[in-house]
C-alpha cells in the first residue's frame, strides 16, 4: 500500500509538471505565431504626414538611410508615393468613385487645375487619381501596412533594380487591364513616357491599381529629389522589434512618426506571458515536489528497513549491492509515477492550459495585430465598393498613419500537444527525481551501522 | 581455530566510558561449540559483535586459521563477514519479502557462490535444517518461529563459514523447538566443521555446549 500511494503521489507529481509543460509549449508556441504574424517590419512616415490629405513634410531619405546603422535592422525599404491626376497621367484608374467617393469628395478633381484634396464643388465630377510608388526594394515595395501591404507578384515581364533611374514601371494587374497595358506598352507621367517592364499582382484591387517605379525616377520626376514619404525598416527578429522601434523613434526625432504592432502585440499577449510564467514556476515547483516526495518516502522506506540493511551488512552485503536494491526501488516507483504522471497529464494538460489563460485574463477572443492608430488620422479613399484590406497589414491611405494587422488571433485557441520533448523532459525528470530520492536513501544507508542495529535487539 | 587475545571495546557516553569487553582472550576450535552465558548489559553482544567484524575493537587481535581479522579494512571486513561468518539472530532477522529459499540464496550471493550452485545448495541446506521442501517458498511470514529460525540457521551456514555466531536463538522459541534448534546447530557445526559461538542466557542450553563462559562488565571467564 505505501509503494502504491509513493507512486500515486509522484504520478500527480509528474502529472502536474507534464500539464504545465504541456501548458507552457502552447502558450510559448502561441506567442511565437502571434508575434511572427504581426510582423518584423516597422513603418516610418513623416510625422502628421495624413497621405493625401495633408499634414507632414517629406522625410530626407539620408536620414532614413542612417536607420541601417542601428542594430538589428537588416534593411530599410524607402519609398516615395505621388498620385498621378489626369492632367499628369494617361491613365485611368481603375477605381470609381462610388458613393464614399463622392461624398468625401476627395482624391483629386479631373476639372481643377492641380487635383486638390478640399473635396468638389457642387457639380463637378472626379475620378480617383492613380497611385505610383518610387520604391528602392522591388519585390517588397508593399510590405510594411504604408504601401498597402502584401507582396506584389509579377504575373508577367521583369522588375527594375533598386538602384534604376530608368523611366520604367511595373503595373497593378487592375490598372494594366483597365488601361490595356502590357509588358512593352508605354505611358506618360508627369510628361515623360514610361515604358511597362512588368505586371504584378498582390491579389487586392486596392494594391493592383497601383504602378511601382524606382525611386530614384519618382523623385526626378516628381521634382522630390532626396525625399520619400513612407519607409520600412526591416528587423532581424520579431523579437527586436519594440528596441528598434524606440531606437528608430530615438533617431528620426520629432521629424516622423514610427508605428509597429509590436506594443499592442505586447499588451494583447500579457496575458499569455503570464500563464507562461506561472506555468513555468508551477513546472518547477513540481518537479521539485516530486523530487521531495521520492526524498521523504525513500528516506521514510530505508528507515523502517534500518534493521534489514543492517541485517544484509551483517551478512556481508557491499553497501553498494544495498544501495543498488533501493535505486532500483525509487526508479521503480518513479518510472512508475512518470508513465501514470505523463498519461493524465496529457489528458488534463488541455482543460488546464485553457483554466490558466482564462484566469489570467486572457479575452475569448482579441484581434492582436489591431488597429492601430498613431499620430495622424483616419481616412477612407473613396472607392465603389469601399476597400478590401489585404492580408499582412492595410494602409487606408499611401502615407497614411492606419496599420490593420490583418492578424486575428483567439488567444484561447492554444493548441496542446506532448511533443517528443516533452516526452525526454518527463524522462528527464524521472531520472533527476529518482537521482534525488536514491543518493539521500544511498547517504542513509551508507551511514546505517550493522552493531548499533542488531545491539538493539 | 578461533583466537582471540586480549580484546578490549569501550563506549564512551554521556554518562561516562562503558567497558563493554574487557581484555577478553579465548580460543575456539572447529566443530567446537561454546557457550557464553551473561545477564543483559554484560557485553556479550558486543563480544559477538567484534567477533563478526560488526564493530572495531578498541584493541587485541581475533585470528580465524592464522589470518589477522582486526587490521581489515571495511571492504575485507565484508568480504569475511560474507565468506567466513555466519550469524544467527534472536529475532531470526530474515528479509521479509523473500522466501526462505531466496533467503538462504541471498547469503550464498554476497560469498560469490557459484550461480549454478545456488539453488542446489539452499535446498540442500533447507533439507538438512529439516525445513519441508514444500516450506522453502513461502515468506518468513507464513512459517512458525521454529521454522523461521531454521531457515536463519541454514542461512548462517551456507556459504561454509568457519565461524557461527548465535545470538540468543532460541529466545523467541518454546523450550521444545528451542532444544531442537540447539541440536541442530550442534549438528550442523560437526557437519560442516564450524566454530560456534552461542551467546545465552539460558543455563540449560550452555550446559549442552562443548565448552562455557561467563562474561561480566565485559570481562570473559571459562566456568566448569
Amino acid at each position: 500500500m505505501r509503494a502504491v500511494g509513493v507512486v500515486v503521489i509522484l504520478a500527480v507529481a509528474i502529472a502536474l509538471s507534464i500539464s504545465m509543460l504541456i501548458a507552457r509549449d502552447a502558450v510559448t508556441s502561441k506567442i511565437n505565431t502571434v508575434k511572427a504574424s504581426t510582423g518584423n517590419t516597422i513603418t516610418v512616415s513623416p510625422k502628421g504626414f495624413f497621405g493625401f490629405n495633408g499634414g507632414g513634410t517629406p522625410l530626407k531619405a539620408s536620414a532614413i538611410d542612417a536607420l541601417l546603422s542601428i542594430k538589428d535592422v537588416t534593411a530599410v525599404q524607402e519609398s516615395l508615393s505621388e498620385e498621378l491626376t489626369s492632367s499628369k497621367t494617361s491613365l485611368t484608374s481603375p477605381t470609381p468613385a462610388g458613393q464614399l467617393g463622392s461624398q468625401f469628395g476627395f482624391g483629386g478633381s479631373n476639372n481643377s487645375s492641380g487635383g486638390g484634396f478640399g473635396g468638389l464643388s457642387s457639380g463637378t465630377t472626379f475620378t480617383i487619381p492613380v497611385r505610383v510608388i518610387g520604391t528602392n526594394s522591388p519585390g517588397n515595395a508593399l510590405v510594411g501596412g504604408a504601401n498597402g501591404g502584401g507582396t506584389e507578384k509579377l504575373t508577367s515581364g521583369t522588375s527594375f533594380s533598386p538602384t534604376s533611374t530608368s523611366d520604367v514601371a511595373i503595373v497593378g494587374s487592375t490598372l494594366a487591364s483597365t488601361n490595356k497595358l502590357t509588358v512593352g506598352s508605354t505611358f506618360t507621367a508627369w510628361g515623360t513616357k514610361i515604358t511597362v517592364v512588368g505586371i504584378f499582382n498582390a491579389s487586392s484591387t486596392f494594391t493592383d491599381s497601383s504602378v511601382l517605379m524606382p525611386l530614384a525616377t519618382v523623385q526626378k520626376l516628381a521634382d522630390s529629389s532626396g525625399e520619400v514619404t513612407s519607409a520600412t525598416v526591416v528587423v532581424n527578429s520579431v523579437n527586436n522589434v519594440a528596441a528598434v522601434d524606440k531606437a528608430v523613434t530615438k533617431k528620426l526625432g520629432s521629424v516622423a512618426d514610427v508605428t509597429s504592432t509590436q506594443a499592442t502585440t505586447e499588451a494583447a499577449l500579457a496575458p499569455l506571458n503570464s500563464v507562461k510564467t506561472i506555468s513555468t514556476y508551477t513546472l518547477i515547483g513540481s518537479v521539485i515536489g516530486a523530487a521531495i516526495i521520492l526524498l521523504l518516502s525513500m528516506l521514510m522506506i530505508v528507515r523502517e528497513r534500518r534493521r534489514e540493511v543492517g541485517v544484509l551488512k551483517a551478512l556481508g552485503a557491499p553497501n553498494k549491492t544495498i544501495i543498488g536494491q533501493f535505486i532500483s526501488e525509487s526508479t521503480t516507483f518513479t518510472i512508475l509515477g512518470a508513465v501514470v504522471g505523463l498519461v493524465v497529464g496529457i489528458l488534463i494538460s488541455s482543460p488546464i492550459t485553457s483554466a490558466l489563460v482564462s484566469a489570467s485574463g486572457g479575452s475569448t477572443s482579441t484581434n492582436t495585430g489591431g488597429f492601430v492608430r498613431r499620430t495622424g488620422g483616419a481616412g477612407f479613399t473613396g472607392g465603389g465598393s469601399g476597400f478590401t484590406p489585404p492580408t499582412g497589414g492595410f494602409a487606408a491611405r499611401t502615407g497614411g498613419n492606419f496599420h490593420f494587422g490583418g492578424v486575428t488571433n483567439t488567444l484561447t485557441q492554444l493548441h496542446t500537444s506532448a511533443s517528443w520533448s516533452t516526452l525526454a523532459f518527463a524522462l528527464i525528470a524521472a531520472v533527476v527525481i529518482a537521482a534525488v530520492g536514491s543518493t539521500v536513501a544511498a547517504g542513509t544507508i551508507t551511514r546505517i551501522r550493522p552493531a548499533e542495529v542488531l545491539r538493539s535487539e | 581455530m578461533l583466537k582471540v587475545e586480549n580484546l578490549d571495546k569501550t563506549f564512551r557516553t554521556g554518562a561516562g566510558d562503558v567497558h563493554a569487553v574487557q581484555n577478553v582472550s579465548f580460543e575456539a576450535k572447529d566443530g567446537e561449540v561454546v557457550a557464553i552465558l551473561g545477564a543483559s548489559g554484560s557485553g556479550k553482544s558486543t563480544l559477538l559483535s567484534l567477533l563478526g567484524l560488526l564493530d572495531a575493537p578498541d584493541r587485541g587481535s581475533i585470528d580465524i586459521d592464522g589470518t589477522q581479522l582486526a587490521n581489515l579494512d571495511s571492504a575485507g571486513r565484508t568480504k569475511y563477514r560474507s565468506s567466513q561468518v555466519g550469524f544467527v539472530f534472536q529475532q531470526f532477522n530474515l528479509i521479509p519479502n523473500l522466501n526462505a529459499r531466496e533467503n538462504v540464496k541471498l547469503a550464498l550471493e554476497f560469498a560469490h557462490w557459484p550461480k549454478d550452485d545456488r539453488d542446489a545448495r539452499a535446498n540442500e541446506l533447507l533439507s538438512m535444517v529439516g525445513l519441508d521442501a514444500s516450506k522453502a517458498d513461502r515468506r518468513p511470514a507464513k512459517l512458525s518461529g521454529g521454522e523461521q529460525q531454521r531457515v536463519a540457521i541454514a542461512r548462517a551456514f551456507a556459504a561454509q563459514p568457519h565461524l557461527i555466531l548465535a545470538d540468543e536463538p532460541t529466545g523467541s522459541l518454546d523450550k521444545a523447538t528451542g532444544q531442537k534448534i540447539v541440536d541442530l546447530l550442534r549438528e550442523v557445526a560437526n557437519t560442516q566443521r564450524a566454530t560456534v559461538l552461542v551467546v545465552t542466557h539460558d543455563e540449560k542450553i550452555a550446559k549442552q555446549a562443548d565448552r562455557r563462559f561467563e562474561i561480566e562488565d565485559g570481562t570473559l571467564k571459562e566456568i566448569a
